[in-house]
Protein backbone atom coordinates (compact mmCIF):
# COMPACT_ATOMS: atom_id res chain seq x y z
CA UNK A 1 0.00 0.00 0.00
CA UNK A 2 1.64 3.44 -0.78
CA UNK A 3 2.18 5.82 1.96
CA UNK A 4 -0.43 8.15 0.99
CA UNK A 5 -3.54 5.33 1.09
CA UNK A 6 -2.29 4.27 4.33
CA UNK A 7 -2.61 8.02 5.56
CA UNK A 8 -5.95 7.88 4.56
CA UNK A 9 -6.78 4.56 5.94
CA UNK A 10 -5.50 5.79 9.28
CA UNK A 11 -7.88 8.78 8.82
CA UNK A 12 -10.90 6.87 9.25
CA UNK A 13 -11.20 7.30 12.89
CA UNK A 14 -10.94 10.33 12.90
CA UNK A 15 -13.64 11.11 10.31
CA UNK A 16 -15.61 9.32 12.22
CA UNK A 17 -14.99 11.38 14.90
CA UNK A 18 -14.74 15.05 12.99
CA UNK A 19 -18.29 14.46 10.99
CA UNK A 20 -20.68 14.47 13.97
CA UNK A 21 -18.69 17.13 15.55
CA UNK A 22 -18.22 19.21 12.55
CA UNK A 23 -22.49 18.83 11.73
CA UNK A 24 -22.63 20.21 15.43
CA UNK A 25 -20.53 22.94 14.47
CA UNK A 26 -22.40 23.65 11.36
CA UNK A 27 -25.50 23.68 12.54
CA UNK A 28 -24.72 25.65 16.05
CA UNK A 29 -22.38 28.53 13.96
CA UNK A 30 -25.23 29.20 11.62
CA UNK A 31 -27.48 29.64 14.92
CA UNK A 32 -24.88 32.20 16.11
CA UNK A 33 -24.91 34.53 13.25
CA UNK A 34 -22.68 33.32 10.21
CA UNK A 35 -23.51 32.22 7.22
CA UNK A 36 -22.94 28.69 5.53
CA UNK A 37 -19.73 30.31 3.47
CA UNK A 38 -18.23 31.36 6.52
CA UNK A 39 -19.04 28.48 8.43
CA UNK A 40 -17.07 27.07 5.13
CA UNK A 41 -14.41 29.52 5.75
CA UNK A 42 -13.67 29.33 9.43
CA UNK A 43 -13.36 25.10 8.91
CA UNK A 44 -10.61 25.73 6.49
CA UNK A 45 -8.85 28.55 7.37
CA UNK A 46 -8.91 27.95 11.45
CA UNK A 47 -9.55 24.26 11.76
CA UNK A 48 -9.22 24.22 15.54
CA UNK A 49 -12.51 22.36 17.09
CA UNK A 50 -11.70 23.60 20.71
CA UNK A 51 -11.63 27.04 19.41
CA UNK A 52 -13.73 27.42 16.73
CA UNK A 53 -16.76 26.35 18.68
CA UNK A 54 -15.71 29.06 22.04
CA UNK A 55 -15.36 31.40 19.09
CA UNK A 56 -19.06 31.08 17.96
CA UNK A 57 -19.90 31.34 21.66
CA UNK A 58 -18.09 34.52 22.01
CA UNK A 59 -19.48 35.79 19.29
CA UNK A 60 -22.89 35.51 19.99
CA UNK A 61 -22.12 36.82 23.04
CA UNK A 62 -20.69 39.99 21.59
CA UNK A 63 -17.07 39.70 22.52
CA UNK A 64 -14.56 41.93 20.37
CA UNK A 65 -12.98 40.11 17.65
CA UNK A 66 -9.31 41.21 19.47
CA UNK A 67 -10.42 38.91 22.57
CA UNK A 68 -11.56 36.31 20.21
CA UNK A 69 -8.43 36.04 18.10
CA UNK A 70 -6.49 36.21 21.26
CA UNK A 71 -8.23 33.62 23.28
CA UNK A 72 -7.80 31.43 19.75
CA UNK A 73 -3.92 32.55 20.06
CA UNK A 74 -3.21 30.88 23.69
CA UNK A 75 -5.66 27.66 23.23
CA UNK A 76 -3.47 26.61 19.96
CA UNK A 77 -0.11 27.22 21.17
CA UNK A 78 0.30 23.80 22.21
CA UNK A 79 0.57 22.99 18.24
CA UNK A 80 4.37 24.44 18.68
CA UNK A 81 5.01 21.17 20.52
CA UNK A 82 3.48 19.01 17.84
CA UNK A 83 5.12 21.08 15.08
CA UNK A 84 8.86 20.84 16.64
CA UNK A 85 8.05 16.95 16.80
CA UNK A 86 7.53 16.40 13.40
CA UNK A 87 9.84 18.81 12.24
CA UNK A 88 12.71 16.38 12.97
CA UNK A 89 11.42 13.64 10.88
CA UNK A 90 10.43 16.62 7.99
CA UNK A 91 14.09 18.40 7.76
CA UNK A 92 14.34 18.05 3.85
CA UNK A 93 11.03 18.57 2.66
CA UNK A 94 10.28 21.91 0.75
CA UNK A 95 8.62 24.94 2.37
CA UNK A 96 5.59 24.66 0.17
CA UNK A 97 4.68 21.47 1.05
CA UNK A 98 5.66 22.21 4.90
CA UNK A 99 3.32 24.80 4.97
CA UNK A 100 0.71 22.29 3.54
CA UNK A 101 1.26 19.90 6.50
CA UNK A 102 1.48 22.07 9.04
CA UNK A 103 -1.35 23.91 8.56
CA UNK A 104 -3.59 20.55 9.06
CA UNK A 105 -1.74 19.50 12.27
CA UNK A 106 -4.47 18.46 14.87
CA UNK A 107 -4.26 16.40 18.25
CA UNK A 108 -5.93 13.74 16.67
CA UNK A 109 -3.97 13.98 13.59
CA UNK A 110 -0.43 14.15 15.65
CA UNK A 111 -1.85 11.03 17.98
CA UNK A 112 -2.24 8.65 15.20
CA UNK A 113 0.96 9.90 13.27
CA UNK A 114 3.08 9.99 15.77
CA UNK A 115 3.54 5.63 16.10
CA UNK A 116 4.66 6.02 12.35
CA UNK A 117 6.97 8.70 12.72
CA UNK A 118 10.55 7.04 12.70
CA UNK A 119 9.57 5.65 9.09
CA UNK A 120 7.87 8.80 7.93
CA UNK A 121 11.85 10.63 7.61
CA UNK A 122 11.50 12.93 4.34
CA UNK A 123 8.48 11.31 3.03
CA UNK A 124 5.23 13.26 3.91
CA UNK A 125 2.96 11.42 1.68
CA UNK A 126 1.70 9.37 4.94
CA UNK A 127 1.00 12.82 6.72
CA UNK A 128 -0.65 14.37 4.04
CA UNK A 129 -3.04 11.57 3.34
CA UNK A 130 -4.11 10.95 6.84
CA UNK A 131 -4.52 15.18 7.20
CA UNK A 132 -5.78 15.96 3.83
CA UNK A 133 -8.40 12.98 4.24
CA UNK A 134 -9.25 14.34 8.05
CA UNK A 135 -9.45 18.07 7.32
CA UNK A 136 -12.21 17.67 4.56
CA UNK A 137 -14.16 15.57 7.26
CA UNK A 138 -13.95 18.24 9.08
CA UNK A 139 -14.77 21.27 6.16
CA UNK A 140 -17.52 19.15 4.73
CA UNK A 141 -19.36 17.99 8.19
CA UNK A 142 -19.55 21.78 9.24
CA UNK A 143 -20.81 22.74 5.54
CA UNK A 144 -22.80 19.94 5.70
CA UNK A 145 -24.31 21.11 9.20
CA UNK A 146 -24.82 25.24 8.34
CA UNK A 147 -26.71 23.73 5.09
CA UNK A 148 -29.11 21.45 7.01
CA UNK A 149 -29.95 24.09 9.97
CA UNK A 150 -30.66 26.52 7.29
CA UNK A 151 -33.69 23.56 6.33
CA UNK A 152 -34.64 23.16 9.67
CA UNK A 153 -36.23 26.01 11.81
CA UNK A 154 -36.91 23.78 14.70
CA UNK A 155 -35.07 25.32 18.14
CA UNK A 156 -36.01 22.41 20.06
CA UNK A 157 -34.90 18.57 20.80
CA UNK A 158 -32.59 20.20 23.63
CA UNK A 159 -30.38 22.01 21.02
CA UNK A 160 -29.66 24.72 23.41
CA UNK A 161 -27.71 22.39 25.50
CA UNK A 162 -25.73 20.97 22.73
CA UNK A 163 -22.66 23.59 22.85
CA UNK A 164 -22.75 23.58 26.62
CA UNK A 165 -22.55 20.00 27.04
CA UNK A 166 -20.22 19.93 24.49
CA UNK A 167 -18.09 22.64 26.61
CA UNK A 168 -18.09 20.04 29.54
CA UNK A 169 -17.34 17.11 27.60
CA UNK A 170 -14.17 19.45 26.36
CA UNK A 171 -13.40 20.92 29.89
CA UNK A 172 -13.88 16.98 31.84
CA UNK A 173 -11.35 15.90 29.00
CA UNK A 174 -8.53 18.47 29.95
CA UNK A 175 -8.37 17.22 33.53
CA UNK A 176 -5.52 14.58 33.89
CA UNK A 177 -4.15 15.21 37.38
CA UNK A 178 -5.48 17.37 40.54
CA UNK A 179 -4.04 20.40 39.89
CA UNK A 180 -6.45 20.67 36.71
CA UNK A 181 -9.06 19.69 39.17
CA UNK A 182 -8.54 22.79 41.50
CA UNK A 183 -7.99 24.65 38.46
CA UNK A 184 -10.90 24.21 37.40
CA UNK A 185 -12.96 24.75 40.77
CA UNK A 186 -10.90 28.33 41.03
CA UNK A 187 -11.83 28.99 37.19
CA UNK A 188 -15.45 28.47 37.96
CA UNK A 189 -15.90 30.55 41.16
CA UNK A 190 -14.22 33.14 39.78
CA UNK A 191 -15.97 33.00 36.52
CA UNK A 192 -19.14 33.50 38.16
CA UNK A 193 -17.81 36.35 40.03
CA UNK A 194 -16.24 37.94 37.31
CA UNK A 195 -19.48 37.95 35.02
CA UNK A 196 -21.29 39.37 38.11
CA UNK A 197 -19.26 42.12 38.94
CA UNK A 198 -17.60 43.37 35.99
CA UNK A 199 -19.20 44.31 32.58
CA UNK A 200 -19.28 42.92 29.21
CA UNK A 201 -17.52 39.53 28.36
CA UNK A 202 -14.25 40.10 29.82
CA UNK A 203 -14.48 37.49 32.59
CA UNK A 204 -13.76 34.83 30.10
CA UNK A 205 -10.29 35.89 29.32
CA UNK A 206 -9.81 37.18 32.74
CA UNK A 207 -11.33 34.04 34.63
CA UNK A 208 -7.87 31.87 31.57
CA UNK A 209 -5.31 34.52 32.58
CA UNK A 210 -5.96 34.25 36.33
CA UNK A 211 -7.11 30.75 36.97
CA UNK A 212 -3.96 29.41 34.90
CA UNK A 213 -2.13 31.50 36.60
CA UNK A 214 -3.47 29.97 39.81
CA UNK A 215 -2.70 26.75 38.35
CA UNK A 216 1.23 27.68 37.75
CA UNK A 217 1.32 28.42 41.68
CA UNK A 218 -0.63 25.48 42.95
CA UNK A 219 2.19 23.20 41.02
CA UNK A 220 4.71 25.17 41.90
CA UNK A 221 3.89 25.04 45.95
CA UNK A 222 2.79 21.65 46.04
CA UNK A 223 5.85 20.65 44.18
CA UNK A 224 7.62 22.36 47.35
CA UNK A 225 5.75 20.72 49.66
CA UNK A 226 6.15 17.27 48.56
CA UNK B 1 -19.77 38.91 3.32
CA UNK B 2 -19.49 40.94 6.41
CA UNK B 3 -15.93 42.54 6.71
CA UNK B 4 -15.67 41.89 11.08
CA UNK B 5 -17.08 38.62 10.07
CA UNK B 6 -13.93 38.21 7.42
CA UNK B 7 -11.33 40.13 9.89
CA UNK B 8 -12.27 37.45 12.73
CA UNK B 9 -11.58 34.54 10.25
CA UNK B 10 -8.32 35.53 9.21
CA UNK B 11 -6.92 36.48 12.57
CA UNK B 12 -7.73 33.60 13.95
CA UNK B 13 -6.58 31.23 10.84
CA UNK B 14 -3.04 33.07 11.17
CA UNK B 15 -2.81 32.91 15.16
CA UNK B 16 -3.59 29.41 14.80
CA UNK B 17 -1.57 28.94 11.63
CA UNK B 18 1.68 30.44 12.89
CA UNK B 19 1.73 28.29 15.77
CA UNK B 20 1.79 25.26 13.90
CA UNK B 21 4.25 26.48 11.25
CA UNK B 22 7.27 28.28 12.81
CA UNK B 23 8.68 25.23 14.32
CA UNK B 24 7.79 23.03 11.73
CA UNK B 25 9.55 24.99 8.98
CA UNK B 26 12.62 26.55 10.70
CA UNK B 27 13.19 24.55 13.83
CA UNK B 28 14.66 20.94 13.95
CA UNK B 29 15.26 21.22 17.79
CA UNK B 30 13.18 23.62 19.92
CA UNK B 31 13.73 24.48 22.95
CA UNK B 32 9.97 25.15 25.02
CA UNK B 33 10.22 27.81 27.60
CA UNK B 34 9.43 25.26 30.76
CA UNK B 35 7.60 28.70 32.44
CA UNK B 36 5.11 29.11 29.23
CA UNK B 37 4.37 25.28 28.54
CA UNK B 38 3.77 24.94 32.36
CA UNK B 39 0.70 27.51 31.74
CA UNK B 40 -0.53 26.64 28.96
CA UNK B 41 -1.47 23.45 30.62
CA UNK B 42 -3.82 24.93 32.71
CA UNK B 43 -5.16 27.32 30.19
CA UNK B 44 -7.61 25.52 27.76
CA UNK B 45 -9.04 24.18 31.87
CA UNK B 46 -8.96 27.97 33.09
CA UNK B 47 -11.31 29.03 29.67
CA UNK B 48 -13.59 26.47 29.35
CA UNK B 49 -14.44 26.70 32.97
CA UNK B 50 -15.20 30.05 32.54
CA UNK B 51 -17.28 29.18 29.43
CA UNK B 52 -18.96 26.62 31.26
CA UNK B 53 -19.81 27.68 34.92
CA UNK B 54 -21.87 30.63 33.99
CA UNK B 55 -24.02 28.76 31.89
CA UNK B 56 -25.42 28.08 35.08
CA UNK B 57 -26.41 31.16 36.15
CA UNK B 58 -28.62 34.24 34.94
CA UNK B 59 -26.39 37.00 33.84
CA UNK B 60 -27.25 40.69 34.79
CA UNK B 61 -27.24 42.34 38.56
CA UNK B 62 -29.00 39.23 40.44
CA UNK B 63 -27.27 35.80 40.57
CA UNK B 64 -29.78 33.04 40.18
CA UNK B 65 -29.41 29.78 39.43
CA UNK B 66 -30.65 28.15 35.83
CA UNK B 67 -31.91 24.33 37.15
CA UNK B 68 -32.28 23.18 34.28
CA UNK B 69 -28.67 24.26 32.98
CA UNK B 70 -27.27 22.65 36.18
CA UNK B 71 -29.33 19.42 36.21
CA UNK B 72 -28.95 18.20 32.49
CA UNK B 73 -25.10 19.20 33.27
CA UNK B 74 -24.78 16.56 35.72
CA UNK B 75 -24.90 13.63 34.22
CA UNK B 76 -22.65 14.83 30.96
CA UNK B 77 -19.96 15.28 33.49
CA UNK B 78 -20.31 11.56 34.56
CA UNK B 79 -20.96 10.26 31.13
CA UNK B 80 -17.63 12.78 30.15
CA UNK B 81 -15.50 11.21 32.89
CA UNK B 82 -16.62 7.75 32.59
CA UNK B 83 -16.75 7.30 28.96
CA UNK B 84 -14.81 10.52 27.17
CA UNK B 85 -16.98 10.88 23.91
CA UNK B 86 -17.95 14.25 23.00
CA UNK B 87 -20.68 13.26 20.68
CA UNK B 88 -22.39 11.27 23.32
CA UNK B 89 -21.87 13.80 25.53
CA UNK B 90 -23.61 16.26 23.31
CA UNK B 91 -26.40 13.56 22.48
CA UNK B 92 -26.78 12.42 26.42
CA UNK B 93 -26.94 16.14 27.01
CA UNK B 94 -29.60 17.48 24.85
CA UNK B 95 -31.77 14.21 25.50
CA UNK B 96 -31.39 14.91 29.63
CA UNK B 97 -32.02 18.59 28.84
CA UNK B 98 -35.61 17.73 26.12
CA UNK B 99 -36.95 15.69 29.13
CA UNK B 100 -36.36 17.77 31.98
CA UNK B 101 -38.17 20.53 29.89
CA UNK B 102 -41.36 18.85 30.49
CA UNK B 103 -41.12 18.75 33.82
CA UNK B 104 -39.96 21.62 34.94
Amino acid sequence: MSPFKDGVKGALPIVLGYLPVGITFGILARKAGLTSFEVGLMSLFVYAGASQFLAIEMISKGVPNFSIILATFFINLRHILMSSNFSVYLRDVRIPILGVLSAQITDESYAVAISKLPRMKNRPHYLLGLQIISQLAWVGGSVMGALFSSLSTSTGWGLPFALPALFICLLVLQIINAHHFWVMVIGGILSVFFKWALPGNWYILLTALFASGMGMMIEKVWRKNS
Amino acid sequence: MREPMLILIFGMGLVTFLPRFIPMAFLSRWIFPEKLKAGLNYFPVAILSAIVFPTFFTGGNQVEIQPQYLLASLPVFLFAWKVKSLWGSVLLGMAVYWALGFVM
